[in-house]
């Protein structure tokens, strides 16, 4: 597993942090941030593709516009910005349902 | 009402607005129950960080002292306040309960009272390109800022109007970012006209001018009267225009400069976060400012349900003001549960109402000077999406309008705006404006809010 770098906090990492798993790859995060500010601080600026194709960035960052919606422990359409990371947890960009199950728009 | 938990106030948010009629519920020897989307109070201007850190080198001097303010808020009265945090509200229940979600499942919230500070979103102004990753709300970027300790780019420029862009330029430079541009849509000689407006709050006023002289001592430019045209990028955003704008706001195409940035914080103003009251049948009534807020007697007391709504929910004027009111309403209550008695509630009240009186004046100067002009709605092409959900272009609108709607409900049917996850939130707010340029003004009505207002994870409905 490649490990991705954070290059992105304003201040240090507190010392008791854990890892959560971002497609694939292993990150540092720890308690109390969101799965959003991990994805921004590892350089991730695009993190969903919504149902119409369409990919997109993190937008109003407060759980209004759904444009951070990631699969969190398999589960589809969480919200990253409003989510907080927990060990172990495993997040993956890009993922949309109806791509992976081939349904198709009229 | 007869059972403790019937006697119950329940206030929906907790920030400046919520905390602050808890508190003041608190001093009258009432209970309260405190119910935040957030996994801290503070709402979103004075959350503060969400993970632990030692020091805060980017944040200014106010807005600790305000974050640690509300805190002492709550802490002075945390026996009377009951906080339920990262619990979302997903609608009415039946007469005098809402429903709850959190992550242990579905639950019921009776109360006697209710109080609702829900606060504000932003309003999303489409332009092309403002679907690229790397474009984001100016809150969406101070959130990143302050609560997740964490820089959104590394080549940042602003673009939008008000006193937050000062205030997040500073914050981002400070954070380590490179600040390429600030581009205010107002030109400076509209500001210099609400002079006296703003000297009601002179330390404001003066730690706005400490904000630009900041700016300019660290070179980086700040340009009243020019506003976004465009932004591009491949995979995310590379790179924006930006030009001046006329006296509408229109851009002056051929004076456009190319940026290159790697993310821009936008922000053209905010919308009254008002689904949970409309969800409960309160009356609301348009406002260019807010977009539709509740009709509310002084107390911010509605008629036909004799809710609370306090705070940027029933009208933008921020987060001082939102403290007041929340003391306003609290108040009130505190004399119809027979807690104070009349001369008490009058004497208290219009201490806080002349505080609020000097805070709507140096407000109503800013308010003239951002009000947005119809230039924005200039910014998208025929072909720029402006409902992202579901990928509706301006071109449908425009189709949608020639064939006869005149009304949102309409155009939502026709064109499918406001039919995806964000429930018309991100971008109702643009289709309002759009018809009332078209001169569609009367009746046209608001994208109704639906239950639940979030939603809820199959896994709680097994
Ligand atoms: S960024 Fe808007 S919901 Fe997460």
């Amino acid at each position: 597993m490649k490990p991705l770098k954070r290059t992105r906090d304003i201040t240090p990492l507190p010392s008791r942090n854990f890892k959560i798993t971002v497609d694939d790859q292993s990150v540092e995060a720890c308690e109390g941030e969101t799965v959003l500010s991990v994805l921004l601080a590892a350089n991730y600026a695009k993190v969903m593709e919504n149902d119409r194709n369409v990919a997109s960035g993190a937008y109003c960052g407060m759980g209004v516009c759904h444009c951070c919606q990631v699969k969190i422990n398999a589960k589809h359409k969480q919200r990253a910005c409003q989510t907080l990371v927990k060990p172990h947890m495993s997040v993956e960009t890009l993922t949309n349902r109806f791509k992976e199950e081939g349904i198709k728009h009229d | 009402m007869t059972s403790q938990t019937h006697d119950k106030v329940v206030i929906v948010g907790g920030g400046p607005a919520g905390t602050a009629a808890a508190a003041e519920l608190a001093c009258h020897g009432l209970k309260s129950v405190i119910i935040d989307e957030a996994p801290k109070l503070g709402g979103v201007i004075y959350r503060g960080p969400l993970r632990k850190t030692d020091s805060l080198p980017h944040l200014d001097d106010n807005l600790k002292r305000a974050m640690t303010a509300l805190q002492t808020r709550y802490q002075a009265h945390r026996e009377s306040i009951e906080v339920k945090t990262q619990t979302r509200v997903l609608g009415p229940e039946g007469s005098n309960q809402l429903l709850l979600s959190d992550d242990s499942g579905l639950s019921r919230q009776p109360y006697g009272h209710l109080i609702l500070a829900t606060g504000c979103h932003e309003r999303s102004v489409p332009f092309p390109g403002w679907q690229l990753p790397g474009v984001m709300l100016l809150g969406g970027v101070q959130l990143q800022l302050k609560s997740g300790l964490v820089r959104p780019g590394q080549r940042m420029a602003l673009v939008g109007t008000g006193p937050l862009l000062p205030l997040v330029a500073c914050q981002l430079h400070k954070a380590g970012v490179d600040v390429v541009g600030v581009y205010e849509a107002s030109p400076f000689a509209k500001l210099a006209k609400e002079a006296v407006a703003l000297l009601n709050k002179p330390k404001l006023t003066l730690s706005g001018m400490s904000m630009m002289s900041y700016l300019k001592k660290h070179k980086i430019p700040f340009k009243y009267g020019w506003g976004i045209v465009s932004a591009q990028g491949e995979e995310q955003l590379s790179s924006i225009h930006v030009a001046p704008y006329d006296s509408q706001w229109r851009p002056q195409r051929d004076l456009a400069e190319q940026v290159a940035v790697d993310a821009i914080g936008v922000g053209y103003g905010f919308v009254a976060r008002t689904q949970l009251a409309m969800l409960l049948g309160l009356e609301h009534t348009y406002s260019k400012v807010s977009g539709y807020v509740p009709a509310l007697d002084e107390w911010h007391q509605s008629q036909n349900h004799s809710a609370f709504v306090v705070g940027d929910s029933n009208g933008l004027l921020g987060a001082d003001a939102a403290i007041c009111e929340g003391q306003l309403a609290a108040l009130r209550l505190a004399w119809q549960c027979g807690k104070i008695t009349e001369s008490e509630l009058f004497s208290r009240a219009t201490k806080v109402n002349n505080k609020l009186a000097r805070i709507k004046k140096f407000r109503f100067g800013f308010d003239r000077f951002s009000d947005r002009q119809p230039g924005l709605l200039s910014l998208a092409q025929p072909q720029t999406v402006v409902c992202r959900c579901e990928q509706v272009r301006k071109e449908q609108l425009d189709e949608a309008i020639a064939q006869g709607v005149k009304d949102i409900t309409s155009l939502k049917m026709r064109t499918r705006i406001g039919m995806g996850d964000c429930q018309g939130k991100t971008c109702s707010s643009y289709a309002l404006d759009y018809l009332h340029q078209a001169g569609l003004t009367e009746n046209i009505g608001v994208i109704k809010p639906r239950f639940p207002l979030d939603p809820i994870p199959f896994t709680l409905m097994e």
